[in-house]
């Protein structure tokens, strides 16, 4: 079906509207977030209010933190 | 076997195959640190420490019945990204930029557990440099009618 053809306006809102959407992505992936996989590789996503969550995240920044006072 | 990768290498192969891994170890069965990147001791069996501590809390968290023990684990969190994977006899843990591909890094410490256990190295290859002499004619033919 052809796309209906948008004035100004709609063109702006259409804008505004991706880059809405670009800002949502980039806050999505700088979230903490983790990920478990099983030896077939699949991959399973640990919910922030799971049993573990907390403590390998935990974990993990301290392992960020040790390798960050090295560089520095 | 000469080239054969040893447990002392491995992290420091690791580092090398992926430029953004930053820093990484490798644990033995019994949890002991059997090598590193380049990390001065004490910080290496800090992140020893830490990749064991990893692992239990992978281990404690939550999974639905009949799922195995994860196998690898990817943590994104403020400021880089771990990434450890084991087997029966290994650990390798991981401390990457954020902006690697999480993909990429899992297969890299699949790959380099692979290449230490199997002694079969890892194939890399690098692109091909051609000075503009002795560029090869272009497979694709002309279509432009006005050229021809």
């Amino acid at each position: 079906m052809k796309e209906k053809r948008r004035g100004p306006i709609g063109r702006a809102a259409g804008l505004a509207e991706g880059m809405a959407n670009t800002v949502r992505r980039m806050q999505r992936d700088r979230e903490p977030r983790v990920i478990l996989y099983d030896s077939t590789g699949y991959a399973r996503l640990l919910q922030p209010d799971a049993r573990g969550y907390e403590s390998v995240i935990a974990v993990s920044e301290r392992m960020v933190r040790l390798v960050e006072e090295a560089e520095s | 076997m000469p080239g054969t990768l040893t447990p002392e290498r491995t992290a420091a192969r690791l580092c090398e195959l992926s430029g953004d891994a930053r820093a990484a170890i490798l644990l033995d069965a019994g949890g002991s640190l059997a090598g590193s990147s380049e990390l001065e001791s004490e910080r290496a069996r800090g992140l020893g420490e830490l990749a064991r501590e990893l692992f239990a809390a992978v281990d404690r968290a939550s999974r639905p019945d009949g799922v195995d023990p994860p196998e690898q684990v990817e943590a994104q969190v403020e400021g880089g990204a771990v990434y450890a994977s084991r087997t029966p006899q290994w650990i390798l843990a991981v401390v990457a930029r954020r902006t690697a591909l999480s993909s990429l890094m899992l297969m890299d410490l699949r790959s380099v557990l692979a290449e230490l256990e199997t002694g079969v190295p890892i194939r890399t290859s690098t692109s091909a440099v051609a000075n503009g002499d002795s560029l090869p004619i272009s497979p694709m033919p002309n279509l432009d009618p006005e050229e021809a």
